[in-house]
């Protein structure tokens, strides 16, 4: 299909008729009949308290409600004349995690994504991706892993691989909402520019309406249950609306911040940390340098540094809010103060009275001889002690009921059931959660989740609080109830840690600590010299690679064996070499043999039942052994050398294996890396709340069963998120699409199949001539 | 269950969910069985030292993403698609089999495909879930007697291939089922058949 057949330049009218959408399982619909009408380049701000149905309304004029989720819907909606999902790319959706529509390893290619979906020829979509990048003030070489980009950049990224499909209705669910105030600000100064000079049709949903005033012509209010209760000039609708959307917890320009819940924390049960008193020292972090290793599929890793010889001081009955632009190392900082991390240099003390040497409450004689540092404590320690809540409420939730989840840590401490109880009743009572004691904590809102992290954080007395980013994207009412909890630990003495853009937070903070990003070492001017295998395309390192499949049936003796794996030896080397001018690179051979190694088992538990049956011959032995290792070493010389996303763009182009599958396989490998961290999130979730498995086989293999499962949970939720900005990018039509990427095939290519086939070439010349 | 929900959609149109979930749970799945590859050696070697098909009951791991994919989209490929990019993943990142995982990765996920397809992607139960199971842990063991246990003789071969496959049917489906259940309770399943079967016993 011609991009722009049906579309006209500029703007277009969104006609949404009588909708109506109830999700399976919901008793209620979530929008109830709604109508409305957006004229052409109209500019229109959607608000309403959490569960109004705005996201809901954004997903059904890009035409997607149902991509993620399946329920009834009737009605219609149209665009321009047109259903949104006839005319790919006419409605870009913008999301509100940064990254969660990201596709390719480059953010040139990840724009080019929309394009390739509606057959562009790729000749023709350089100059789009450029223009794109330049509209959206991305600077950087369009080659740049989008795993580099800060918040805001991603949030431009995710704009310009809207505006590369020319889009004539741009909506933007809360694209702002994880953004701090100065990048906020950016991101909107971009829309606006934009919107206005393409005079775009644009939705925007927001919980702070303040900044989005003056960019749009229109506001539209919904209620709980999802229909328009006020539409009209953005400060008249304020005038009448304003004071009642400030109760439904919107945040309302004229309005003032919300006070922090008052909170009074019951008795902490015995067993809770030691109390320091008001004003000494909890724990103090001094010059403290935490580095990161990112590792890449192939084995490559990369080493930065997150913050670099910081101090952080944490006092009893005091809050440090912790600033800072993004990527200076706040949570890195903060994690290494409570034990989280553990620093590569500096050092972290905690007060004697909370060490677990002094509480006596370890059996672990060498602990009580020397005072260690936070991070080598064992999970029930650290719990005692410290409190944490990650950014990701989500990945925090442990229990089976909300009740069960605030009690997690108290009695996985060993606290007095009835007492912590009570304590935890209040709590939740408090936070308005009293109502969902027995509900399933997963089943809950982002605001609710939110607030339940908290009340959970801080239901078994810690001294040190750990928030991290603990009010972003929340409204006024789990704002207050954050703030409120914060506040509360602290007037119970805890020494309070926070990270946060958010200056209402600041202002309660009895200290700020500022940070600024540590300068990376600089990348060596030299380029690396490639190995000559690196020279070759990912499908034929595959195919040599797999040329090995006939050798078992070819092989039958340790002779034979030993000769084709000298063959496949010296290729290796070769292969290996690189010729040229440049750096050597590094550990070439290194990280074969360390690929290898796995491998010995296998070799040796074949040769050990080889030599079982053989009659115990050990030329039986060696045969067998001989075979796989010859099966295996050509995987190892090359595996390394595999681009994912250069062997999605061979398998499609050159074998033409099914575009979509592929597609979306090689945008999950993208992902890899956020496992990672989210497996890291999760253990050390559960390190800190005292439930972490210290020892015992058993015990940790259930543990890797339970933390498996929240990897899965985590990664279907990236799945649906990319699978919506997907197909608002037009890739559910897909089947026929162009490719960004080239698949060439070069004399490399060739080369490394020759090897392949002179394996099996001497596989059957041994078979002929050995015995 | 009193009746199952099949696919969403027309049944072999894949939405994009479909397969992003697929290729998702394939990646988690390679990360997952590279894990594995790295511990169970221990206790495969043990009990080979005694009688060397019994280590088949250390490998029906291998054979959940399948299973699972299959159980969650229900959708003809599901099972080839999961567990072939888990093998690829876990090959990626460097396990012990090297690329050859993938010729494993596709047998295994064959042989469940066909356990479903033999009751027309229609059926979500024990049956085809038996059947595939045993029928993916079968071509594995096929495809091992070929490439590791050439040595062996027919009565190894026999008893290592029913070990595997019994050992995918019954612990393979009941681990694949258990984690379903689990996703589906965690609300992951959503816009998925088994989701949507907890979410309309659930709706009031």
């Amino acid at each position: 299909m011609a991009l722009g057949a049906a579309r006209s330049t500029g703007g277009v009218e969104v006609r949404v008729r009588d909708l109506t959408w109830r999700p399976f399982g919901r008793s209620r619909p979530v929008l109830d009949g709604l109508d409305l009408t957006l004229g052409p380049g109209e500019r229109v701000l959607l608000a309403g308290p959490s569960g109004s149905g705005k996201s809901t309304l954004l997903r059904a004029v890009a035409g997607l409600l149902l991509t993620a989720d399946s329920g009834d819907l009737s009605g219609a909606v149209t665009v321009g004349g047109h259903a949104p999902q006839d005319v790919p790319g006419s409605v870009g959706l913008v999301l509100q995690d940064p990254g969660a529509g990201v596709v390719a390893s480059s953010i040139g290619r990840d724009v080019a994504f929309g394009l390739e979906n509606v057959s562009m020829p790729p000749g023709e979509m350089p100059p789009r991706v450029e223009a794109a990048l330049r509209e959206v003030g991305l600077t950087m070489s369009a080659d740049s892993s989008p795993a580099t980009l800060s918040g805001g950049e991603s949030q431009r990224l995710a704009l310009a691989g809207a505006l590369a499909m020319e889009p004539s209705v741009l909506l933007l669910d809360e694209p702002t909402a994880m953004l701090d105030a100065a990048t906020a600000g950016d991101v909107r100064a971009v829309v606006s520019d934009v919107v206005a000079r393409r005079g775009l049709t644009l939705v925007v949903v927001e919980h702070r309406l303040e900044g989005w005033l003056d960019h749009v012509d229109r506001l539209v209010v919904l209620d709980a249950a999802g229909s328009v209760v006020a539409d009209g000039e953005p400060r008249r609708v304020l005038r009448e609306h304003g004071r009642s959307l400030a109760d439904q917890g919107i945040w309302v320009p004229g309005v003032p911040d919300p006070d922090p819940l008052p909170l009074v924390l019951d008795r902490a049960p015995e067993g809770a940390a030691g109390r320091v008193p008001a004003g000494g020292v909890v724990a103090a972090a001094s010059g403290v340098r935490v580095e990161h290793v990112s590792r890449r599929l192939g084995g490559s890793s990369r080493t930065t540094v997150a913050v670099d010889g910081a101090d952080l001081e944490a006092r009893a009955g005091r809050t440090v809010a912790l600033v800072g632009p993004s990527g200076a190392g706040k949570s890195s900082l903060m994690g290494a103060l409570g034990g989280l991390v553990q620093p590569s240099r500096g050092t972290v003390d905690v007060a004697p009275p909370l060490t677990p040497a002094e509480s006596g409450a370890t059996s672990d004689a060498a602990a009580r001889t020397r005072l260690a540092p936070p991070h080598a404590w064992s999970s029930s320690d650290l719990a005692r002690v410290v409190a944490w809540v990650p950014q990701r409420a989500a990945t925090a939730l442990l229990g089976r009921t909300v009740r069960e989840d605030v009690l997690t840590t108290p009695l996985a401490l060993g606290q007095d059931p009835e007492v912590s109880g009570v304590r935890a009743d209040a709590l939740l009572g408090s936070l308005g959660l009293a109502h969902l004691a027995d509900a399933d904590p997963r089943q809950l809102s982002g605001g609710e989740q939110r607030r339940l992290a908290m009340a959970s954080a801080v239901a078994h007395g810690p001294a040190l609080v750990l928030a991290d980013e603990p009010t972003v994207g929340q409204d006024r009412l789990t704002w207050a109830a954050v703030s409120g909890v914060l506040a509360a630990a602290r007037a119970e003495g805890a020494a309070v840690v926070v990270t946060t853009h958010d200056p209402g937070v600041v202002d309660d903070a009895d200290h700020v600590v500022r940070l600024d990003a540590p300068p990376q070492p600089a990348p060596d001017p030299e380029p690396e010299r490639r190995p000559l295998v690196a020279r070759a395309g990912p499908l034929s390192l595959l195919a040599a690679a797999l040329c090995v499949l006939p050798l078992p049936a070819l092989l039958d003796t340790w002779r034979q064996g030993l000769a084709v794996l000298i063959v496949e030896v010296l290729l290796g080397l070769v292969g290996l070499l690189a010729p040229g001018p440049g750096r050597a690179p590094h550990a070439r051979l290194r990280g074969v043999l360390a690929r290898l190694a796995p491998a010995a088992v296998a070799v040796v538990g074949v040769a050990w039942s080889a030599w079982l049956l053989g009659g115990r011959d050990v030329e039986v032995a060696a045969g067998a052994a001989l075979r796989v290792l010859c099966l295996l070493v050509p995987s190892a010389v090359v595996v390394g050398f595999i681009d994912p996303e250069g062997l999605g763009d061979h398998l499609a182009q050159r074998l033409r294996l099914p575009a979509r599958p592929v597609v979306a396989a090689t945008a999950a490998l993208q992902r890899l890396q956020s496992f990672d961290a989210l497996w890291g999130e999760l253990m050390t979730t559960r390190r800190v709340r005292g439930v972490r498995a210290d020892r015992g086989p058993v015990a940790r293999g259930r543990e890797a069963v339970v933390v498996t499962g929240g990897l899965l949970v985590g990664a279907l939720g990236q799945a649906s998120a990319l699978a919506l900005a997907m197909d608002a990018r037009g890739f559910a039509e897909a089947r026929r699409r162009t490719w960004a990427g080239p698949a060439p095939w070069r004399r490399p290519d060739t080369l490394a199949l020759g090897a392949g086939i002179l394996v099996i070439a001497a596989a059957a010349t041994a078979r002929l001539l050995l015995p | 269950m009193s009746k199952t929900i099949t696919a969403s959609g027309p049944l072999t149109r894949w939405r994009t969910i479909d397969l992003l979930t697929c290729a998702f749970l394939g990646v988690a799945f390679g990360v997952a069985y590279w894990a594995w590859g790295l511990v169970y050696s221990v206790p495969s070697n043990a009990v080979s030292a005694v009688f060397p098909p019994l280590g088949a009951l250390f490998n029906w791991p291998w054979l959940v993403a399948g299973v699972v994919g299959m159980l969650i989209i229900r959708r003809p490929g599901a099972a080839v698609f999961t567990e072939l990019l888990a093998a690829v993943v876990s090959a990626l990142i460097g396990t012990q089999w090297g690329l050859t995982t993938l010729v494993s990765g596709l047998v295994q996920g064959l042989g469940v495909e066909i356990g479903f397809a033999v009751f027309g992607y229609a059926v979500y139960r024990w049956a085809p879930l038996l059947l595939g199971g045993f029928l993916g842990g079968a071509f594995e063991a096929v495809y091992e007697w070929y490439s590791y246990w050439t040595d062996w003789g027919w009565d190894y071969k026999i008893a290592y291939l029913f070990l595997l496959g019994a050992s995918v049917a019954v612990f393979g489906s009941l681990v694949a089922v258990g984690l379903t259940r689990l996703l589906a309770a965690a609300g992951a399943l959503n816009p998925f058949p088994p989701g949507q079967e907890v979410r309309e016993q659930r709706a009031v």
